[in-house]
């Protein structure tokens, strides 16, 4: 090993250990007894997370969060597979035109997209709810599942489809019984993407909710009151929520880059 | 399968697309060019949000908050750069381990990044506490937190995945031969980097840092967290949107916002469109 490799490791080993520590350290300080989140840790204990789930809006704000990401999730999932399967069918300059245009929303800055979705909302006389939330989040988890489903389709292998049309299948039935399940772990993780974007999602939410919460706008509200570790425990959910889906997803995708 | 099949698959997407996309951005629009009354709006066109969106105190601010994404951008984009470097051509079977680094890091709370900064960098932060303890300072360093620095480092940090994975994207499309020719041709490592491997990743670095710029731009809660008296042009907008209660002049500044960045994209396309393979 040459004295330039070892340089190169360390670059490596300092930009990991500054990518990871912020996150790891939010999980750490959930699982210390001190009310103040630093070292030195003395026990470790897990009386935030008591005092976490013994908050009033915690339920809530919770079931909010699983109901908006569930609901997102199968949304983009159809909506985004059945576009994703209709730019397999064109050429790749138009799909990739088409994929870019529906890409827009991810250019923009989340405040700016947020103000204009309530502005909308508001316009049309549509009461802040849930239902303006998830709305507003198939906007940016439809892309996603779009570019995997797509990044999928183009290593298809279509005679399969073609044989079952053949033998008389409706195009729909084709799609069920033989595309769908050969592409169904891609779906699922394209799937498992938006739900991981819906539950870490606060700019947004916060515009387009009106009263009610999801863990991170809770964690919002308890940021703004007082520094307490809740805040790292409700933190850490929503860390390994949104992480451990994106796990999952990468599994199931297979996908690089 | 019929010609007209893709359209009928592509059109619930494209419905969200125009009814949450298009048509809210284009009545925005409209919107700022009307005026706030009392508690109305008045639905007249005249252009003094965006006189407004432009002088003075918004002036000084839309300054700051330009040099902070462009820093922002520029360091994002450089670190990524060698990230995703190191990655391709250094790592080895340890790449691999990089790349899952940044995918996982893309993930997992926007808003526990900032927070956890903020632990990192307070008065009674990790960091303090450690310099302290080493004797190293005996006062806390204030200016840790709560300053344009501190703003910079926390969105470098939050953008900084979404940079690598660009960059490496199209890092791994160079040949080898390519670049062992040149160096077989004599080139030195820096010739070869600025030669071959900068032009060939034009694509990802424009992407990585328009990305980096239009996301540190249009930011205000971290500027609200960790910034200080660090005031950006995100924290007027949403202001407008909360206490100030003035959506015309929010949406003149969401257009100024927008309009600045169309130039940043136009001078960092014909910029890097300077820079070819050699």
């Amino acid at each position: 090993m040459t004295a330039n490799t070892v340089i190169w490791r360390i670059v490596a080993a300092i930009f990991v250990f500054v990518l990871l520590s912020p996150l790891l350290l939010v999980i750490l300080f959930a699982f210390t007894n001190r009310s103040l989140a630093n070292f030195p840790i003395e026990h470790l204990s897990f009386q935030w997370w008591g005092e976490m789930v013994s908050h009033r809006q915690f339920a809530a704000a919770f079931w909010n969060s699983l109901i908006v990401g569930g609901v997102v999730g199968v949304i983009s999932a159809v909506v985004g597979t059945a576009a994703a399967m209709g730019f397999a069918r064109l050429p790749p300059r138009q799909a990739g035109i088409g994929i870019a245009i529906l890409s827009l929303p991810l250019m923009m800055p989340p405040l700016v997209l947020a103000v204009s979705l309530l502005t909308a909302f508001v316009s049309v006389g549509m009461t802040l709810s849930l239902t303006t939330v998830i709305l507003s989040h198939l906007l940016f988890t439809q892309p996603f599942v779009i570019l995997v489903v797509y990044a999928r389709m183009t290593a298809f292998d279509w005679r399969v489809v073609d044989s079952a049309r053949d033998l008389g299948a409706s195009p729909f039935r084709a799609f069920l019984t033989v595309t769908l399940p050969i592409i169904q772990p891609t779906v699922i993780g394209a799937a498992l993407f938006a739900v991981a974007l819906s539950i870490d999602d606060f700019v947004i939410t916060l515009f387009t909710i009106g009263e009610g919460n999801t863990l991170p706008i809770f964690v919002w509200g308890m940021m703004r009151t007082g520094l307490k570790p809740t805040v790292n425990a409700i933190g850490t959910l929503i860390i390994l929520m949104s992480i451990g889906l994106t796990l999952i997803a990468l599994w199931l995708t297979r996908y690089r880059g | 399968m019929t010609r007209r099949a893709p359209l009928v698959l592509i059109a619930p997407s494209l419905a969200v697309f125009v009814t949450l996309f298009v048509a809210p951005f284009a009545y925005f629009f409209l919107m700022s060019f009307w005026k706030k009354q009392r508690f109305t709006i008045e639905r007249e066109f005249n252009l003094d949000n965006y006189y407004a969106a432009v002088t003075d105190e918004n002036l000084e601010i839309g300054i700051n908050t330009l040099i902070v994404a462009v820093s922002v951008a520029l360091t994002t984009t450089i670190l990524g750069f060698i990230y995703a470097w190191i990655v391709r051509f250094k790592a080895g079977n340890w790449g691999k381990a990089l790349l899952f680094v940044a995918l996982v890091t893309l993930f997992g709370g926007y808003l526990m990044k900032i927070y956890a900064w903020k632990t990192i960098l307070g008065n009674e932060g990790v960091l303090n506490t450690a310099l302290q303890t080493l004797g190293l300072i005996d006062e806390p360093i204030a200016a840790l937190l709560y300053s344009p620095g501190a703003v910079i480092v926390t969105l470098t940090h939050f953008l900084l995945p979404f940079a690598i994975l660009p960059i490496y994207g199209s890092m791994r499309s160079i040949s080898d031969i390519e670049m062992e020719a040149a160096r077989d041709l004599g080139a030195r490592p820096w010739q070869v980097l600025a030669g071959i491997i900068v032009p060939r990743c034009r694509a990802g670095i424009v992407t990585a840092f328009l990305f980096a710029f239009l996301i540190a731009a249009g930011d205000y809660i971290t500027p609200q967290l960790v910034g200080g008296k660090l005031t950006m042009t995100g924290n007027m907008i949403a202001l407008q949107f909360g206490q100030r209660f003035n959506w015309p002049l929010g949406a003149a500044m969401s257009f100024v916002v927008l309009t600045t960045a169309l130039f940043v994209i136009a001078a960092t396309h014909s910029l890097m469109a300077l820079w070819r393979p050699r």
